[in-house]
């Protein structure tokens, strides 16, 4: 969720491209049990085709019903209007049953997009009006849920402010285990969120130099030293309570900073617009980050609270998530299924994991937990990315 | 029975040329050639424009296929017991191993749209088929009760037996389903495996449970030259390549008809105590193996292929090749005529925990009863004298499917209606 460089759009090819297709003029499709029949077929010839037993329907319910012949590399097919998304199937591979999908579509030009096509785009053509308006509700959904997740990322910052400031509080009554604590309290707070949060730098600070990087002055850690800045942030603190075991003055000097640099977060995070593939891609950053950070059990080095990040990371995630889910589901169901089921997989797998003894209510990851779990950690993870690393096309295009 | 996958497809003008001379161009002389031993497809030209047959009646491809230079296997476990996921996986598994085959890539790798993810990755593009042959397998697991398949499975197929000398780690043994990844051009073969595992994961259906990557083929195809294992000692002198023998031994002929064809595949990683060896004289390396290290031949011969004489005896009145060497452990004469088509690779993962060579071979056989390995290694592991040198730490049995026609993938006959 880069909120420095927007990315550039392009459209799929338009229709200008099938303007060639000699497909004949057919009559509209038939309709059956209330809805019009149209049939695909993707089938291998010529390197590829997606072929349209009708090319036009009329206004209302259609049912487009795909078959992969005899197309291999042709596994997934979309319904377009301009670049919205309405509808999609995947898995498509020959010798599968065909599968179907129904939506109610205004009249207009439509395209039937198949990836891996020689033409891949196919027109489809809607005559007449529907009653119905369904489709046009996803943009709305859509922003509906960028608006609330731009607030659970507002609620999250003031928290953060106020576990910092607690954190501080505890370092400077030279508390070393209270302050153990507030940092395993605190940490959560910035893993929920940090690609929201991870872009800024201090205003006057060129971008590069590390020592106005916001994320790296809050959260660098021993992997990412930059000699010329020092150690900073959460992770100085850490190194302090947990490897030195002792409060020094200059633990106290980087409790303080830290409580600066997190409200000046605060203050520059604040009224930002999302658009929704930047959830889609910010929860997909927090699914990298839980695996090149946390499984390695490189992020806590010195406190083991990995799967706290861990579990947080999942968190922040799975809001993003939950705030396109009602869009999506209008898009794929049954990609949104999946997702919302694989979360549901790992929130499992992390109860076994829970332990209200430990700091922040995880087990601590050590060397020996790492070895024996880290191989199903990452798997659970990764079954989850898969889908998730797919939805940003999705909900960019239908937006 | 016979499958094409022994046919190189799609062979240059100059490659038909000279393979028409040679092989005579028809599928039917080419064991005749491979017994004569005459023509090494290694010799054909071009390896890298080499290209064999996914879809066909009989055989998968990569079991009668000579054995290519690299392998890339890789294990997975299903998720869970829906079967409709696994007949999705190996349908897009099939359709796009059957795009690999032929060198081309699995759907665009750089999509128009910029907020596409591709599937395909690319590292492949250009480097042609290289010989790709990845073959499919099923574990025992696909054919439980709760995957409502039991109905379908294949009557020799269930867990490995426990045997001797066995030190299985079980983080890279089993598993419900296999991929034998083999080519002339070792990231052809690794493109591959990671396609579908990546396919694999975005139908969730299942996970990767181990892989391993294997150099330099460690066992001879039909008109191959017999390539040597690690210990520098040529393996797989009698191994089996003819028509007749794959029939006898290999392919399945019984169970339904629609699993004739289909194999079972044994896959081992044995690990190689490669200092210990260098260390042993070479008398002894000989006498383990039962055969001259330089020409392979037999101790009681002077050439590779000549039959070894386990009754021969020495002035000392010893058997000249000894009690538990593993020439004669092994050998068809003492085995009630059992034989296995042998198709390992060697391996390396660099050093092992403790500072040694991490290397061995990882073997794979094709049988057509489980039963029969197990009744080989069950001799070998109790008694033969390599043993001292090797450990078995990877273990895994799949069966594997008959190939699908066009339009079908592996596996089809699964899902339909009992």
């Amino acid at each position: 969720m880069n909120m420095s460089s927007r990315a550039r759009r392009r459209a799929v090819p338009l229709l200008a491209a099938t303007a060639f297709f000699a497909q004949p003029a057919l009559a509209d499709a038939p309709m059956n049990n209330g809805a019009a029949q149209v049939a695909i077929t993707l089938t291998g010839d010529n390197g590829g085709a997606c072929v349209l037993d009708h090319d036009s329907a009329a206004a209302g319910p259609i049912t487009f019903t795909v078959t992969n012949e005899s197309a291999p590399a042709i596994s997934e097919l979309e319904l377009l209007s301009d670049s919205r998304i309405l509808g999609e199937k995947e898995n498509l591979a020959p010798g599968l049953p065909a599968s179907s999908f129904t939506v109610t579509l205004d009249g207009g030009d439509y395209r039937i997009y198949c990836p891996g096509a020689v033409e891949d785009t196919v027109a489809f053509t809607v005559t007449g009006e529907s009653k119905q308006r369904a489709q046009s509700a996803i943009g709305d959904l859509l922003d509906e849920g960028t608006a609330g997740y731009a607030n659970y990322v507002e609620g999250m910052v003031d928290a953060m402010v106020t576990a910092s400031e607690r954190l501080a509080a505890k370092v400077d009554a030279g508390d070393v285990e209270g302050a153990k604590a507030a940092y395993a309290q605190a940490r959560p707070f910035y893993e929920r969120i940090e690609p929201d949060v991870e872009g800024f730098v201090l205003p006057g600070t060129d971008p590069t130099d590390n020592s106005g990087n916001l994320d790296y002055l809050i959260d660098m850690r021993a992997s990412n030293l930059d000699p010329a800045v020092g150690w900073h942030g959460f992770h100085a603190v850490e190194r302090d309570l947990f490897e030195g075991g002792e409060i020094t003055d200059e633990t106290k000097a980087h409790a303080a900073e830290l409580v600066k640099n997190v409200k000046m977060l605060a203050d520059l995070s604040g009224g930002i617009e999302y658009r929704p593939e930047d959830l889609a891609n910010g929860a997909a950053a927090l699914l990298e980050e839980v695996q090149s950070g946390k499984i390695s059990g490189e992020e806590e080095a010195y406190s083991h609270i990995d799967l706290v990040d861990f579990a947080a990371n999942i968190e922040g995630a799975h809001q993003a998530f939950a705030f396109l889910e009602p869009g999506l589901k209008r898009i794929d169901p049954d990609v949104a299924e999946t997702i919302a089921q694989r979360f549901a997989d790992v929130q499992t797998m992390l109860e076994d994991y829970r332990d209200p003894e430990a700091l922040g209510g995880y087990k601590i990851y050590d060397a020996e937990l790492r070895k024996s779990d880290a191989v199903k950690l990452s798997r659970a993870i990764q079954m989850l990315q898969e889908p998730l690393s797919r939805i940003a096309e999705k909900v960019a295009t239908a937006s | 029975m016979r499958g094409q996958d022994d046919k190189p497809a799609g062979l240059s003008r100059r490659g038909l040329f000279l393979g028409a001379a040679a092989l005579g161009g028809t599928i039917a002389t080419a064991g005749q050639a491979a017994e004569t031993g005459k023509v090494a497809p290694d010799a054909m030209p071009d390896p890298d424009q080499r290209r064999y047959a996914f879809y066909g009646t009989g055989p998968q491809a990569g079991i009668a296929t000579p054995p290519q230079q690299h392998l890339m296997a890789m294990a997975f476990d299903l998720t869970g017991t829906d079967p409709r996921a696994l007949q999705v996986l190996l349908a897009r598994w099939s359709a796009s191993i059957g795009l690999m085959m032929e060198g081309r890539p699995v759907g665009p790798a750089e999509p128009d749209r910029e907020t596409a993810t591709a599937l395909e990755t690319g590292e492949a593009l250009g480097l042609g088929p290289a010989g790709l042959t990845v073959t499919v397998g099923l574990g025992p697991r696909v054919f439980s009760k709760e995957m409502g398949l039991a109905a379908k499975a294949p009557p020799h197929l269930r867990p490995l037996a426990d045997l001797p000398s066995d030190a299985l780690r079980p983080e890279i043994s089993g598993g419900d389903l296999s991929l034998q990844a083999c080519a002339d051009d070792p990231q052809v073969a690794y493109h591959a495996v990671r396609i579908l595992a990546r396919i694999a994961k975005r139908t969730g259906a299942a996970t990767v449970r181990w892989t391993q990557l294997g150099f330099g083929r460690a066992s001879a195809g039909a008109g191959q030259e017999t390539p040597r294992n690690l210990f520098g000692y040529r393996d797989g002198t009698r191994n089996i390549t003819t028509p007749e023998q794959l029939a006898q031994h290999v392919w399945a002929n019984d169970g339904p008809e629609w699993q004739h064809g289909g194999t079972y595949q044994v896959m081992r990683r044995i690990e190689m105590h490669i200092e210990n060896w260098d260390n042993a004289q070479v008398s002894h390396q000989n006498d383990v193996f039962g055969r001259h290290k330089l020409t392979g031949a037999p101790l009681t011969g002077t050439d590779e292929f000549d039959t070894p004489d386990f009754k021969a005896k020495n002035a000392q009145g010893e058997p000249v090749i000894p009690t538990h060497a593993h020439i004669r452990l092994s050998a068809h004469e003492t085995n009630d005529g059992i034989r296995i088509l042998r198709r390992g690779y060697n391996f390396t993962g660099g050093l092992n925990a403790v500072g040694r060579l991490d290397a061995g071979l990882f073997f794979i056989s094709y049988q057509n009863d489980p039963a029969h390995f197990e009744a080989l290694q069950r001799r070998l592991g109790a008694s033969d004298l390599l043993n001292e040198y090797i450990s078995h730490t990877g273990s895994g049995l799949f069966w594997v499917p008959p190939a699908a026609p066009k339009g079908s993938y592996i596996g089809a006959p699964l899902f339909a209606a009992v």
